[in-house]
């Protein structure tokens, strides 16, 4: 009886322990894969560790498929992909590097590059991209991605998501409007294109997550060349961009077009709102990533809609952040000569084009601008774009800056406080202004 | 006399055996061992993430500087407190809080009354109203956003073929509107759970109680209030403590639905927290304000209890 006893505590015991060390189990021992014939390891397999950031089924289903041929052509290493899911994967990812568990290649985004290159957390790959033949092969936008934090290679982008404009070339038809090339025109348009008797609406607004984004564009637009490319909050004589009466103006233009052309509650839209409003007929007009493409393709007409350049402002010229997330290797990894093989085969001119094209995004390489696929239709646009560099300028956001984090969870509410007419354009400018001199002052 | 002394000596024993140490041995040390995993499960995966989280809410916990991670006393809770979201915050919990209580319970009793007693269908009725309580907050919002969406919405589209109003409200768009609607989504949620505990316990008076007040005279609402009140209120007392812990700690309908917004103005503890971990990545002040969370609900769990001497559970 005793003996049952103390077994049935010592069995209860064992059992617990093995829950947590199942739990814990990681890819550091993965099953040893027996080599065809299974007569013992011929050569020890390497397995590296990779976590993608912008997940979504289709883009994992292909990453797999690379993945596949990567390891086919390189017998003595195996790729184990983790694919946290889209919402909350960086959390994820950063959460993977501050606890040191085995990763050997991630996806970097350029928000999180700085802060990952000061934690000591990711790889400089500047000794691999020196010797590397193809890093030349980079479009001049995607090498200043790969570069942004302090001038240094951290990852090697594998594609570009830049913004256009999607419009209704039907509802344009209708209305005899022409596609418009300013935001006056864009405006203007919308205007005229707003119906709510027919649930109709010019633009889709977004004012909901990260909408503050919007806000800076046109305050650009109407800036013009005299906002600091590097650093797109200050202006180039030091000043913070929500110092002028310009930004005052686009403040201005910017609730007017959500007030007068976008549906009331576009005030709290959020990617998902503001694409899905486009695609099933309730907005003429959009401006978002090329990942839109595919959903548009899938849910409208041919035909009946179209992409354009990004509208230019009273200042003639259009910036814009282009995201240009990538492959970066970890500074821990036990086997970085591997990685990189694997980064190099991920980042191959015919590789990247492939991936660009099957995932909706602009590819990184100069090659694939004779690509007739980028020459006509969705994707000339953004072509055209990146040809005019003086009109689309490609600015980067102050996301090194310590304050950054803590002014973008403020941003949102202050913006919809503006619009909803709780706060003005003057004090909201003053609040942005006063922040930024700060930051500025306070940086080393 | 006689009689009182085994009484004595039985007391005597039993204060002996208070007074003796305690020691683990035999079958103590078998409950011990078998309690054991248990509480190491416990201490891992509870109690280890709230000290961490309490010592994290003292220092500079920030994603941009990991390296330079230092305890900077009270900093975090000042900076929370005295950020101006936070009156507001405060004042959204109360309300979020007070009012979803107050109907849950109000809308649980009424069904739980409703449904004690038999009729045709009473199993498909009370699926239909336990079905809230299964799903996940998340999704509830993701649907509430819809049914109060300005263009699409099956609210605004039913208020105005009733003619009751002459334009589409845009309910998620405005800070009043948006904060009823959150309130009212987190109402449909609860009333299942008030319904469920209270109903439990109907069922379980004693018919008797309810014949010997029908004897003394008591009509239908004094019996409501002198046999079925008091024999369901300790139930109703601890459901309530329950609830306004969780409720308090459920930030799913109002993110899914509002993200906080508009401008703000349905941000509650919860998810002021939320917004400080993803756009403001700062681990320190989100863990100052899951401090301040905890801090609230011990205040009030010590007040609520000694207010209503609750010692122990109703009829579980």
């Amino acid at each position: 009886m005793k003996v049952s006893k103390w077994l049935s505590a010592v069995l209860s015991l064992a059992l617990s322990m093995g829950l947590v060390a199942g739990c814990s189990q990681s890819a550091t021992n993965p099953p040893a894969s027996s080599p065809e014939g299974g007569n013992g390891q011929a050569k020890e397999t390497i397995t590296l560790k990779m976590v993608e950031s912008i997940t979504s089924p289709q883009r994992t289903e292909l990453l797999k498929e690379l993945l596949a041929q990567f390891e086919a052509k390189n017998p003595g290493i195996k790729v184990d992909l983790v694919s946290p899911p889209f919402e909350g994967a960086d959390q994820k990812i950063t959460q993977m590097l501050m606890a040191k568990e085995e990763l050997d290649v991630l996806e970097v985004r350029e928000f999180n590059a700085k802060q990952f290159s000061m934690n000591g957390f990711i790889e400089n790959l500047k000794p691999y991209t020196d010797k590397w033949k193809n890093y030349d092969q980079l479009t001049d936008i995607a090498k200043r991605r790969a570069t942004w934090v302090d001038n240094t290679p951290y990852y090697i982008p594998n594609g570009l998501y830049q913004r256009v404009l999607f419009y209704r070339t039907d509802w344009f038809k209708e209305a005899g409007l022409e596609v418009p090339k300013t935001w006056d025109e864009l405006l203007a348009a919308a205007k005229k294109l707003t119906d709510p008797a027919k649930n109709r609406y010019g633009y889709s607004f977004r004012g909901g997550p990260t909408g503050w984004d919007y806000a800076l564009i046109t305050m650009w637009a109407y800036n013009g060349k005299e906002v600091d490319p590097a650093s797109a909050f200050f202006l180039k004589d030091g000043r913070t961009v929500f110092s002028t009466p310009e930004s005052l103006q686009a403040l201005a233009f910017y609730k007017q077009l959500y007030k007068e052309a976008s549906p009331a509650d576009s005030v709290s839209w959020g990617f998902q709102e503001m694409v899905q409003r486009f695609v099933s007929g309730s907005t003429a007009m959009l401006i978002q990533d090329p990942d839109v493409i595919d959903g548009a393709k899938e849910k409208m007409k041919e035909g009946t809609w179209a992409t354009a350049p990004l509208p230019i402002g009273p200042s003639g010229v259009a910036q814009q952040v282009v995201g240009g997330p990538g492959w970066g290797m970890t500074a821990y990894s036990k086997h970085k000569d591997e990685a990189w093989k694997l980064i190099e085969f991920l980042s191959d001119p015919d590789q990247s084009t492939t991936y660009a094209k099957r995932t909706s995004v602009i590819p990184v390489v100069k090659s694939a601008a004779e690509d007739e696929f980028y020459k006509t239709g969705y994707f000339k646009a953004f072509i055209d774009m990146n040809a005019q560099a003086d009109t689309f300028i490609d600015v980067s956001r102050p996301v090194d800056y310590k304050g950054w984090g803590a002014w973008q969870s403020t941003a949102d509410k202050d913006i919809q406080s503006y619009l909803l007419d709780k706060i003005s354009a003057e004090d909201l400018l003053k609040k942005w202004d006063q922040y930024w001199s700060k930051e500025k002052a306070e940086r080393k | 006399m006689q009689s009182e002394k085994p009484v004595v000596m039985a007391n005597q024993r039993a204060a002996a055996e208070r007074k003796k140490p305690f020691r683990l041995k035999g079958e103590g040390m078998f409950i011990f061992l078998c309690l054991l995993p248990a509480l190491l499960f416990v201490a891992v995966f509870t109690y280890y993430p709230l000290l961490r989280g309490v010592v994290m809410s003292f220092q500079n916990y920030t994603l941009f500087d990991l390296l330079n991670i230092q305890f900077i006393g009270l900093d975090n809770f000042v900076s929370v407190v005295t950020s101006p979201d936070f009156p507001r915050v405060a004042m959204n919990s109360f309300f979020w809080v007070v009012c979803s209580l107050f109907f849950q319970l109000l809308f649980g009793l009424t069904l739980a009354l409703l449904m004690r007693r038999r009729f045709r269908g009473r199993g498909i009725y009370q699926a239909f109203v336990f079905f809230p309580w299964a799903m996940s907050g998340f999704l509830i919002g993701l649907i509430w956003r819809w049914m109060f969406n300005a263009q699409f919405g099956v609210i605004n589209d039913l208020l105005m073929k009733t003619g009751m109003i002459d334009a589409p409200i845009p309910f998620l768009a405005d800070g009043m509107w948006a904060m009823a609607a959150v309130i009212i989504a987190n109402i449909w949620y609860g009333v299942a759970f008030f319904a469920i505990m209270i109903l439990a316990a109907l069922q379980s008076i004693p018919e008797e109680l309810y014949e010997a007040a029908a004897m003394d005279g008591a009509g239908r609402f004094q019996q409501l209030w002198s046999v079925t009140l008091p024999y369901i209120l300790p139930t109703m007392l601890v459901t309530i403590l329950l609830r306004v812990i969780w409720i308090l700690n459920f930030p799913d309908i109002i993110y899914s639905m509002t993200n906080g917004g508009p401008a703000g103005s349905t941000h509650i503890f919860a998810t002021f927290m939320i917004e400080k971990v993803i756009f403001g990545q700062d681990y320190g002040q989100a863990s100052a304000i899951g401090v301040i969370i905890v801090l609230i609900l011990l205040l009030f769990t010590v007040f609520y209890v000694k207010a209503t001497r609750v010692e122990k559970g109703g009829d579980f």
